[in-house]
């Protein structure tokens, strides 16, 4: 799965403004003194079956409902997002910041200036020095990874002819002037010079990476274990496989803050707590101040907690922001040939591989598009595909066996590797349990259209950095994306281009894809908002109609809680519960 | 008898040297580049390249193990400029995903380790010795007959569904709490949460071994029973108590050194199915997460070497023991 992300339904300018007033007045998520004194203490546990989280280092945090917690409870970004349920919840709020940022020269210039007398949690006071420094951190690529890569493509850093940034960050200050140049500070008020305009730049503020980092606290690789704290909590202990343990941060200020509420006075993450476990202490409220971090139960638990009444109050079940697919590698000896890909797509029986995932109660619906409908700037249902007339949820193998028809004479050697017993399509999947009867259901419907398959099980650890690492990708690998905000500019380019961070297609070799890249090129540069979306409404239909990607699935998700936790709601832009308003009931 | 510590010794330290060359070697062979696993979802080659030499890979494997074996020793420095860090001795390398030394990981997992081990050690030799002593002394009785049944479900019920069962068992009558569970509680602080944290861990991985030992013990206890000096002692008038505790167990039990031993030494390393169940982050859940979820190399070659140190360590006492015990075995 990919990284989590955000969106937007509304345009960012009515965001912008209807948030400033909104903040101005104050009335942003925070109680009434008497209502919080009641909801204030207890310890909120969350509950995972995983060993640990992903990261904590800021500049290297990437999956949405991780930023959204540490963001909540550790870190403070220059900006957030509104703490409230709705489509409220996409407007932006200052955190850190002063406003939400001042664009100039088009785009290509933005500026913040930073709240005075805000804290770490040694005592000293943020500067504008701690947030430069946080930022050039990510350019450190050998020792921050894993973290968005935003900085690194739109900052004002030249490349050598190699196309390598002439910056490496501040552990080797190689081409720091190229930084100083790019990222500049004037008293509280950064500055960043980008090289090209980015009209939502504003929106990547609300990320960790665009956090300060004190310089002098700063450990490298290190930092990972223990960032240090701007936000009502601090890190007092993580071991993996453990425990997160967060205690109140005496230095924080909750007058220089309208996000955030602080109720409990500890939070602890349990992790690797066995799925059975999990499952039993969600449906039998066994764990009454707990929260199910995972967003999941073990499919037949799901149906019994949300048809038992008592036990569906402590859970939502929504639609969330990551869109599921398949991608084709179309890459040479791959499936470099589109009959035989749409070939592939047609005999596919989507409704049973949904139905094994939940259904379209609990996985999600078939999808038309790589751009979830959320991003609805952006979205407009594609034509072709599962608008085709032959298109059959259940799989339609005659009409796939003529496109293989037209693959025999069009393309020869790829029809042959795909009819071909002991070749066939060879498809990289994840070593799960559901995984494995997917497999069953996938090579079943291939079959009845006459196309052979394998499979390649990779263990889950390393699935991606397998299938990411082009001379290890075989012909089809799963994926599942969401935009980082609203706008697919963090959706086509991310998944579509040969540098985008995610491109599974390999396409960078195929006859379309320098026009197609053209195309993006343009797009990002666009500074006309409704340009931009038409433009990224034809390169959806683009990516759709050269089948590179398959079968997307517009995924739901849901949250589950114990009965002593309040506030539980979705926030919609960050995919997870509103972890803001969580208190413990006293 | 110095002859013979010091010749032990001596290979034993040997071994562990070429364990650590082994171990080495099997993980440098593997289709698997820890720099692209551990680069991240933005990666290139000038990523890998960086994160290759961070990792210490991009030098010879003979000369990655040298690194690595000289660390044991004077500690290893990783990293460069601001970003450097020193993992001091004894090292065994740098566990990326965990962004920690593998020695400070390992010194984690441990506690949990050792107490798993030592307490089910307790547990299954009081019961294993108690049942099959008592089954030998009634042998042919109900309760003979009632405990080779205890040995038969004991030993063909694999670990993972014993473990399974009592935790799960223990969970439905809340006796055990998975939100406490694996923290780690010093049983001189704590020692009733201590109790809390292993008793079931103990129980489902102590009964295995139990019916292993039980069947051992009432099978050695039989077979000294015919021996001569057993005949010479009955002869003489000595009550049968006096010659199962005096004479009969002396020698029935002293093979059980041998396996107890050994069987201590491994689980040493790791009981990786029960730590896993019972969510005990000892050596062996950290090594099945190093493996399957991280390919974490540094540490699954530390865990490794660790596991083998003990089996060798312990193999040593089982062969001092037994020629402290028997002289004849010196010679050898």
């Amino acid at each position: 799965m990919a990284f989590k992300n955000l969106f937007s339904r509304q345009k960012r300018v009515v965001a912008s403004v209807a948030i400033m007033a909104l903040a101005t007045s104050g009335l942003i998520a925070i109680s009434s003194s008497a209502d919080a004194a009641s909801k204030t203490g207890g310890t909120l546990y969350f509950i995972t079956q995983s060993k640990q989280l992903n990261r904590l280092d800021p500049a290297r945090i990437y999956t949405g409902q991780d930023i959204a917690f540490m963001n909540t409870y550790v870190y403070r970004s220059l900006l957030s997002y509104t703490p409230t349920t709705g489509d409220a919840g996409f407007n932006l709020v200052p955190d850190l910041a002063t406003d939400i940022g001042k664009a100039t020269d088009g785009g290509k210039t933005w500026s913040w200036t930073l709240k005075s007398g805000i804290k770490w949690q040694d005592g000293s006071v943020v500067t504008c020095a701690d947030e430069k420094y946080g930022l050039s951190r990510v350019f450190a690529t050998d020792v921050i990874t894993d973290g968005p890569s935003y900085l690194l493509q739109d900052l004002n850093i030249p490349s050598d002819a190699k196309g390598n940034l002439m910056y490496q960050g501040p552990y080797k200050k190689t081409g720091q002037e190229y930084f100083d140049k790019a990222v500049t500070c004037s008293g509280m008020t950064i500055t960043l010079h980008l090289n090209k305009a980015v009209g939502d730049f504003n929106y990547f503020g609300t990320y960790p990476a665009m956090s300060p980092v004190k310089q002098s606290a700063d450990n490298g690789a290190k930092y990972d274990s223990a960032p240090w704290a701007l936000g009502p909590y601090k890190v007092a202990d993580y071991k993996i496989g453990t425990e997160l343990k967060l205690v109140r941060n005496p230095q924080y200020q909750q007058s220089t803050d309208t996000i955030r509420t602080a109720y409990p006075d500890q939070i602890i993450m349990r992790f690797g707590i066995s799925e059975d476990i999990r499952d039993q202490i969600f449906l039998k409220d066994s764990q009454t101040n707990a929260v199910d971090y995972d967003q999941n139960l073990q499919p037949a638990n799901k149906v019994a907690f949300f048809a038992n009444k008592a036990t569906a109050s402590r859970g939502i079940n929504v639609v969330g922001p990551y869109t599921g697919y398949y991608a084709l590698n179309v890459s040479a000896g791959h499936l470099d040939c589109l009959a035989a890909r749409k070939a592939l797509f047609f005999a596919l029986n989507d409704d049973a591989l949904i139905k094994l995932a939940g259904g379209t109660q609990f996985y999600g619906t078939i999808g038309d598009n790589p751009i979830s409908p959320l991003v609805s700037t952006d979205y407009a249902p594609t034509t072709g595909n599962i608008h085709d007339a032959n298109f059959k949820l259940t799989g339609n193998p005659s009409y796939a066996k003529t496109l293989l028809a037209q693959a025999k004479t069009q393309c020869p050697a790829t029809y042959s590797k795909i009819t071909t017993a002991n070749k066939g399509v060879v498809w990289d999947i994840s070593n799960t349990t559901t995984n494995q009867k997917a497999a069953t259901l996938i090579k079943t419907a291939l079959n009845a259209a006459g196309i052979q398959v394998t499979f390649k099980f990779i263990e889950s650890g390393v699935y991606y950095p397998t299938v990411q690492d082009a001379t290890k990708e075989d012909d089809v690998a799963s994926g599942g994306w969401a935009a980082d905000w609203a706008n697919a500019s963090t959706v086509i380019p991310p998944l579509f281009l040969q540098h985008g961070g995610f491109d599974l297609n390999l396409n960078w070799n195929d006859p379309t894809y320098k026009p197609f890249a053209a195309q993006v090129a343009a797009a990002q540069g666009e500074t006309s908002r409704t340009k931009q979306a038409g433009e990224w409404k034809v390169l959806a239909q683009f990516v759709m109609d050269q089948y590179w990607t398959i079968a997307p699935v517009f995924q739901k998700e849901q949250n589950f809680w114990g009965s002593k936790v309040g506030g539980a709601a979705f926030w919609m832009p960050q995919g997870c519960l509103l972890f803001p308003s969580l208190y413990v009931i006293q | 008898m110095v002859k013979y510590l010091t010749r032990r010794l001596a290979s034993a330290i040997l071994l562990l040297f070429l364990l650590t060359i082994v171990v080495y070697l099997i993980f440098g062979i593997l289709p698997v580049d820890p720099a692209r696993i551990s680069c991240g979802i933005h990666c290139n080659p000038i990523a890998v390249a960086g994160n290759r030499h961070r990792l210490g890979l991009d030098v010879p494997l003979y000369e990655q193990w040298w690194r690595f074996f000289v660390g044991i020793f004077a500690g290893r420095t990783y990293g460069d400029g601001a970003a450097r860090f020193t993992c001091g001795a004894p090292s065994l390398g740098y566990s990326f995903p965990n962004n920690e030394c593998v020695t400070t990981a390992i010194a984690h997992a441990f506690p949990f380790t050792l107490s798993l081990a030592v307490g089910a050690f307790i547990l299954w030799m009081a019961s294993g010795i108690g049942l099959g002593v008592i089954a030998a002394r009634y042998r042919g009785s109900f309760i003979d007959r009632g405990v080779t049944a205890f040995v038969l479900v004991g030993s063909s019920l694999p670990v993972f569904v014993v473990g399974l069962l009592v935790y799960i068992l223990a969970f439905f009558l809340h006796a055990i709490d998975p939100i406490s569970q694996g923290i780690w509680v010093s049983p001189l602080s704590d020692p009733i949460g201590f109790f809390k944290n292993f008793i079931f861990a103990w129980i489902a991985l102590a009964l295995s071994y139990s019916a292993i030992y039980t069947r051992l013990t009432r099978g050695n206890v039989i077979e000294t029973s015919s021996e001569d000096f057993i005949r010479t002692a009955r002869a003489k008038g000595l009550s049968e108590r006096r010659i199962l505790f005096k004479h009969n167990l002396r020698t029935a039990l002293a093979p059980l050194l041998t396996n107890a031993g050994l069987d201590f030494g491994g689980l040493l390393g790791g009981a990786i199915i029960t730590e896993t169940i019972f969510q005990l982050p000892g050596l062996g859940e950290i090594s099945l997460k190093a493996v399957l979820q991280d390919y974490d190399l540094p540490l699954i070659v530390g865990t490794t070497v660790v596991a083998g140190a003990f089996i060798i360590i312990f193999n040593l006492i089982v062969d001092i023991g037994y020629a402290y015990l028997d002289p004849r075995v010196r010679v050898g």
